[in-house]
């Protein structure tokens, strides 16, 4: 088993070089032949610009990690880059973590009462139609009242985003139980919570597990949002919006911040991986 | 909790008096799955409901296991409202599917109702090792239950049955889904350890030489309302093994609950009852 995960991480690794490079590519490709000043199809202008503004060759993308960040003295790319995303990845943590919370809190309260499921899913599912940028400016007042600090709006804002697939997840899985199971536990005249903890979270994992990985990327979209929306968080988000405004002079740096929101996306992500091999490394593979 | 002090009158099993059972009354989609069924199991006895698809032997056997409250009439298990037996834990029931958790060793499968009832850990350890021998799969336990081969998942689910000494044991179709070789086997292993642990048994089945194979008294069903039409006592003597398959005397039986299943044809369509 140990070997079969380590090959399908090998192959999954390779696979995703491989269409990075052919991106690369393609990219380059147009590049070349493309229109510098980019067209027009019926009256729209839609074809994008090849010139190096608009599309910095590939190689001056990642060139432009080794170079000074403008603004920050004499301090390179990289690195400045490497703190913004370790700021937002704490903060899309701890989004993911209240989201979490949340998500599987509102899908027991829902598995458990009917009534509350009638009446609760259409307005969560109403409450994901709200854009974060209308929600962001309320969740600032209400932070400042608490008095709590500045991140805490971006991580509620994350976890906004990523409660909602765990929560539909979780309450589909929690109610997918085999009636067999149910009836066991009810010839052993076990309570509702003892068949939560023992049977019927056990039995929702499989369910569980996409909606956490859709919620682990929601919640660095979350961050990033917020921060282009609100001041004064400097993370990934902030350093996509202050490069593209410096873009006469460096534009390369604006594609080494989105790459950077693309390896934190990548990295929330692989944390749910890896504690989905964790915790289903015991059960069949044709069961999920 | 786990001991029950009073003394009370265990002479049988299990009592059914006039039970009916009616689903979604009042609505179009109404059901009568069982109209006015009575049915008396000795302690010791194996008892088999045999019957046509909706002949309500599954009802009634829920209803034996308190999963399901009787619309009318009086369900009593070892003398006390099935309810109290339930709470008591007087029974143990396999499914057709074993219905092991699949995120549990077999052994940790086993220990559940054991766990559940509060029994020390040592004590439960000790229980599994003693039910994984009853079983014949002594080295399994630390198998996740999809190592396992369909009939071996079985033995698991009738040693998790059983764990916690109940006196009664309820099976729904449990061999329903392994194939015959298997089958076979497992029916005379059941027959072993219910001789061994002194249960009492109540089988729901659709196979007549699986019934007259295993039981005392083959209780005949019939559909629409479902309902007892007919009784039969087995009288193959008290060890049976491969040999009472090609005996003349068991010929005799699956013919005699045949017929008998023919004649509640006259009312309920017997579908799926299987001849091998």
């Amino acid at each position: 088993m140990r070997v079969g995960l380590a090959e399908r991480a090998l192959r999954r690794t390779a696979l995703l070089l491989a269409a990075l490079g052919l991106a690369a590519v393609a990219w380059e490709v147009y590049k070349a032949i493309g229109p510098e000043q980019g067209g027009d199809i019926f009256g729209w202008r839609i074809i994008p610009k090849t010139n190096d503004r608009v599309m910095p060759h590939v190689w001056e993308m990642f060139a432009e990690f080794g170079r000074p960040a403008i603004g920050s003295g004499d301090q390179q790319v990289w690195s400045v880059l490497l703190g913004y995303s370790w700021f937002t990845l704490r903060m899309a943590f701890a989004g993911l973590a209240l989201g979490a919370a949340i998500g599987v809190g509102l899908a027991v309260l829902m598995a458990r009462l009917r009534i509350v499921e009638r009446g609760l899913l259409p307005y969560l599912v109403i409450s994901q139609t709200i854009p974060l940028i209308a929600l962001a400016p309320q969740v600032t007042v209400i932070r400042g009242t608490l008095g709590l600090p500045q991140w805490t709006s971006a991580a509620t804002l994350a976890a906004f985003l990523s409660f909602f697939p765990i929560t539909v997840s979780t309450l589909r899985g929690l109610q997918s139980v085999p009636k067999a199971s149910l009836e066991l536990m009810d010839s052993y005249a076990a309570g509702w919570w003892t068949t939560l903890v023992k049977v019927r979270f056990p039995s929702a994992v499989p369910y569980m597990i996409p909606g956490f990985k859709l919620a682990a990327t929601a919640s660095v979209i979350g961050v990033i949002v917020t921060e282009i929306t609100l001041g004064g968080l400097r993370g990934v988000g902030f350093a996509t919006i202050d490069y593209s405004q410096k873009v006469t002079s460096q534009p390369a740096s604006v594609y080494a911040a989105v790459f950077a929101a693309a390896a934190l996306g990548l990295i929330m992500f692989g944390l749910v991986v890896l504690s989905e091999s964790f915790v289903m490394r015991k059960r069949s593979r044709e069961t999920t | 909790m786990t001991e029950t002090s009073e003394p009370i009158d265990v002479t049988r099993a299990v009592e059914v008096i006039g039970a009916s059972m009616v689903f979604n009354d009042g609505t179009p989609a109404r059901v009568a799955a069982l109209n006015d069924v009575d049915l008396v199991v000795e302690t010791g006895d194996f008892v088999s409901l045999i019957g046509p698809s909706g002949c309500g032997k599954s009802t009634l056997l829920r209803l034996i296991a308190n999963l399901l409250d009787p619309t009318a009439g009086d369900v009593r298990v070892n003398g006390k409202p099935a309810a109290q037996a339930r709470l008591d834990q007087d029974y143990g029931m396999a499914f057709q599917k074993s219905g092991l958790f699949e995120w549990r060793t077999a052994a940790k499968n086993i220990e559940l109702p054991l766990e559940l009832k509060g029994w020390d850990k040592r004590l439960r350890a000790e229980r599994v090792g003693e039910m994984l021998d009853l079983v014949k799969l002594p080295d399994r336990g630390s198998n996740m239950p999809w190592e396992l081969s369909g009939g071996q998942q079985q033995r698991i689910a009738i040693a998790r049955a059983l764990a916690s000494h109940p006196p009664l044991l309820l099976m729904d179709e449990p061999f329903g889904a392994l194939d015959e070789m298997t089958r076979e086997h497992m029916q005379s292993e059941l027959l072993q350890i219910c001789a061994a642990t002194h249960t009492t048994v109540v089988f729901v089945t659709h196979s007549i030489p699986e019934a007259v194979y295993l039981s005392d008294r083959v209780v005949v069903m019939s559909a629409g309302p479902g309902r007892i039409t007919d009784t039969i006592d087995v009288e193959l003597g008290g060890t049976r093994n491969e040999d009472t398959r090609e005996k003349d005397a068991f010929y005799g039986k699956i013919t005699e609950v045949r017929e008998a299943l023919r004649g509640s044809e006259m009312t309920g369509e017997a579908r799926g009852i299987e001849d091998r």
